[in-house]
């Protein structure tokens, strides 16, 4: 992000952050971040729980949730908060460990789309002609196919993995980011500056780089967070499925066992079906609200459009 | 006419592509793409058998030739068969999509009258306690795994308070027309139709909340407003009115999600329609079925787009009379 996004940012900012009380907020503000608001800062508190599960999970972990460490269908008790599972694994720890896999597919799977949609929205907005219709016919393809179904399929011939799963994703999400990206590109390219820049002679790659990349980037950053929330979501779906690495449990094939066991025609929903649930709808929620406080922040015409931010 | 041309290229380009896609997964694996063709019990089958079923799918001869029969089979509705189920692809479809139409139909039903109603009052009364719970509510509920909303109304309201039945469509063996079948289809229908609703009604509500935003926001509604007319009349005949047109393309879109909300949801509750059936797939690693399950979901998605492009027009006049 560059200084002059920030300093818009900031203007923004300034006349909500003043009205805004609270100590977190306060910070915020004078960090100079756009989470000055409500659901910003719960959104953030959500990131920095899942990171934190993510980034520490296997080490706090009681157990390794791979290996039978009690009897199964165990109730939650002082050794195991969260009961077994059908094996007598203690779930309290494949939810730790979950954590990790269902963020770094989230992750991978975002990144990735989100870079070849930004690609792909550039290329489309700054060539413009004949490239422009080919690759937004492309994209429109990708979105108006059935978006579970087509992943599910992909999948089920490429089998089970973690790569599998975030390719598979990355495959159908990249569609979305390219038409926001796209559009941007072509706003920003019909500015009198980056005319001018033309005009000057400036290399079409020179006016990339200096004035539509810029411009861009901000736009792309807000859909890759918005995607990592609908990645994490399709691969707990994926996972729920069967299609999820058995070796690498996420959230979504606890939830699996879960559902193959019957886990919820028996008393152990609470701990078996509710917590992974949670987990997924908590990691899900903060990316959207982060996302979402972010977009406003940096396109300010969208927000006041809409008035999508809390107002 | 520019514009029709371009959307049924686009749609004939949609199908096309997921027919293609099907075509060329099995036969771009490691390997023979028989077990991918057939199941993978075709290693139990004996030579002379496969011999015959690599000629019917005329594995010898060149991938533009196989392509194009390929392609003459779908048209001619003969969709592979499926050893496992025993039964041709078309057929074992046929049977499971009543059901999925029953139940998405009904979801989409239920998320737009809800999802209108609830966005259009909660920008009427913006920034107002109903307001803010229904939008702090949409978003979490967005939030939510659509198949994790199913298995917690299977667990509480299914087998905790027992008003509901926890899996299938009717009563196996029991009542089998009249009233009684009706009541039986409805009570197994009630939860999986609530827990799709839920799942998609945000969406609805979200978007329809920010038309009637925009729209109230317009010159026409402080015109409304100026010569007099009720608060009542200004919100149906000019707010209401216009804020629906973006939703109404939301709807036939919104199809996409449903069909996938739909997917998993019938997996939970083991509602016996195309959903269920490609999990059943997926399990048994029943690739034809796999196949014709996610084509006949995207012909659904492709037909419903079309039928938004036909009335779109014709509840907008703008773009009724820019058409012609």
């Amino acid at each position: 992000m560059r200084a002059s996004d920030l300093r818009a940012a900031r203007q923004v900012l300034a006349p909500r952050a003043a009205s805004t009380r609270g100590g977190a907020a306060s910070i915020a503000r004078r960090l100079r971040l756009p989470l000055a608001t409500p659901a910003a800062l719960l959104g953030a508190t959500l990131l920095a729980l899942t990171a934190g599960a993510a980034l520490f999970g296997p080490a706090l972990a009681p157990y390794d949730p791979s290996v039978t460490v009690a009897a199964p269908y165990l109730a939650p008790s002082q050794q195991h908060w969260l009961g077994t599972n059908d094996v007598g694994q203690d779930i309290f720890s494949e939810l730790l460990v979950g954590a990790r896999v269902s963020l770094t597919i989230g992750l991978l799977a975002a990144f990735a789309a989100v870079t070849l949609g930004t690609a792909v929205g550039v290329l489309a907005g700054t060539a413009r002609g004949w490239l422009d219709v080919v690759l937004m016919r492309i994209t429109d393809v990708v979105l108006t196919l059935p978006f579970l179904p087509l992943v599910i399929v992909l999948a089920a011939f490429l089998g089970p993995s973690v790569a599998t799963t975030a390719t598979v994703l990355t495959l159908v999400i990249w569609a979305r980011p390219a038409r926001v990206v796209r559009s941007q590109a072509l706003s920003v390219s019909a500015h009198a500056y980056v005319e001018a820049a033309h005009a000057l002679g400036g290399r079409p790659s020179h006016v990339l780089r200096t004035h539509v990349l810029p411009a861009v980037l901000p736009v792309a950053l807000s859909q890759f967070i918005v995607a990592v929330s609908g990645a994490v979501l399709a691969e707990a779906s994926l996972a729920f499925l069967g299609l999820g690495d058995p070796l690498q449990k996420s959230w979504g094939t606890i939830l699996f066992y879960a559902q193959t066991r019957g886990a919820f025609l028996t008393g152990s929903w609470p701990w078996w079906v509710l917590p992974p649930g949670l987990a997924i709808a908590a990691t899900v929620l903060g990316f959207a609200l982060v996302g979402r406080s972010l977009e406003g922040a940096l396109m300010p015409r969208v927000r006041d459009h809409a008035g999508r931010t809390g107002r | 006419m520019h514009g029709l041309l371009g959307k049924v290229l686009q749609y004939g380009l949609v199908l096309w592509v997921a027919l293609s896609v099907n075509f060329l997964l099995p036969r771009a694996m490691p390997g023979s793409p028989l077990p991918y063709l057939v199941g993978e019990e075709v290693g139990t089958l004996a030579p002379e058998r496969l011999d015959e079923i690599r000629a019917l799918y005329g594995l010898d001869r060149s991938l533009g030739v196989q392509y194009l029969d390929y392609l003459g089979d779908i048209v001619r509705g003969d969709w592979g068969r499926s050893f496992q189920l025993g039964m041709p692809v078309a057929e074992a479809i046929r049977e499971r999509l009543p059901w999925t139409l029953l139940l998405v139909g009904s979801s989409l039903l239920l998320s737009t009258v809800f999802g209108v109603v609830a966005g259009a009052i909660a920008a009427w009364r913006r920034g107002g306690r109903f307001d803010a719970a229904s939008l702090a509510g949409a978003i979490v509920v967005d939030a939510l795994p659509s198949f994790w909303i199913g298995m917690l109304a299977i667990a509480v309201f299914a087998v905790q308070f027992g008003w509901f039945p926890t899996f299938g469509a009717t009563t196996p063996a029991g009542p089998s027309g009249g009233v009684a079948y009706l009541a039986d289809v409805a009570r197994h229908l009630a939860l999986p139709v609530a827990s799709l609703t839920a799942a998609s009604l945000s969406g609805i509500y979200l978007v329809m909340r920010y038309s009637m935003l925009d729209v109230l926001g317009q010159d026409y509604v402080r015109s409304a407003r100026a010569k007099g007319l009720s608060e009542r009349r200004v919100l149906m005949r000019h707010a209401v009115r216009n804020a629906l047109l973006p939703v109404s393309t939301l709807l036939f879109l919104n199809l996409g999600f449903l069909v996938g909300g739909a997917t998993v949801i019938e997996t939970v509750f083991a509602y016996p329609g195309v959903g269920t059936l490609l999990y059943q797939a997926v399990l048994s690693r029943d690739y034809p079925v796999l196949q014709g399950a996610f084509f006949v979901l995207t012909v659904s998605v492709v037909l419903a787009n079309a039928l938004a492009d036909a009335v779109y027009p014709l509840l907008d006049p703008r773009v009724r009379r820019g058409a012609t």
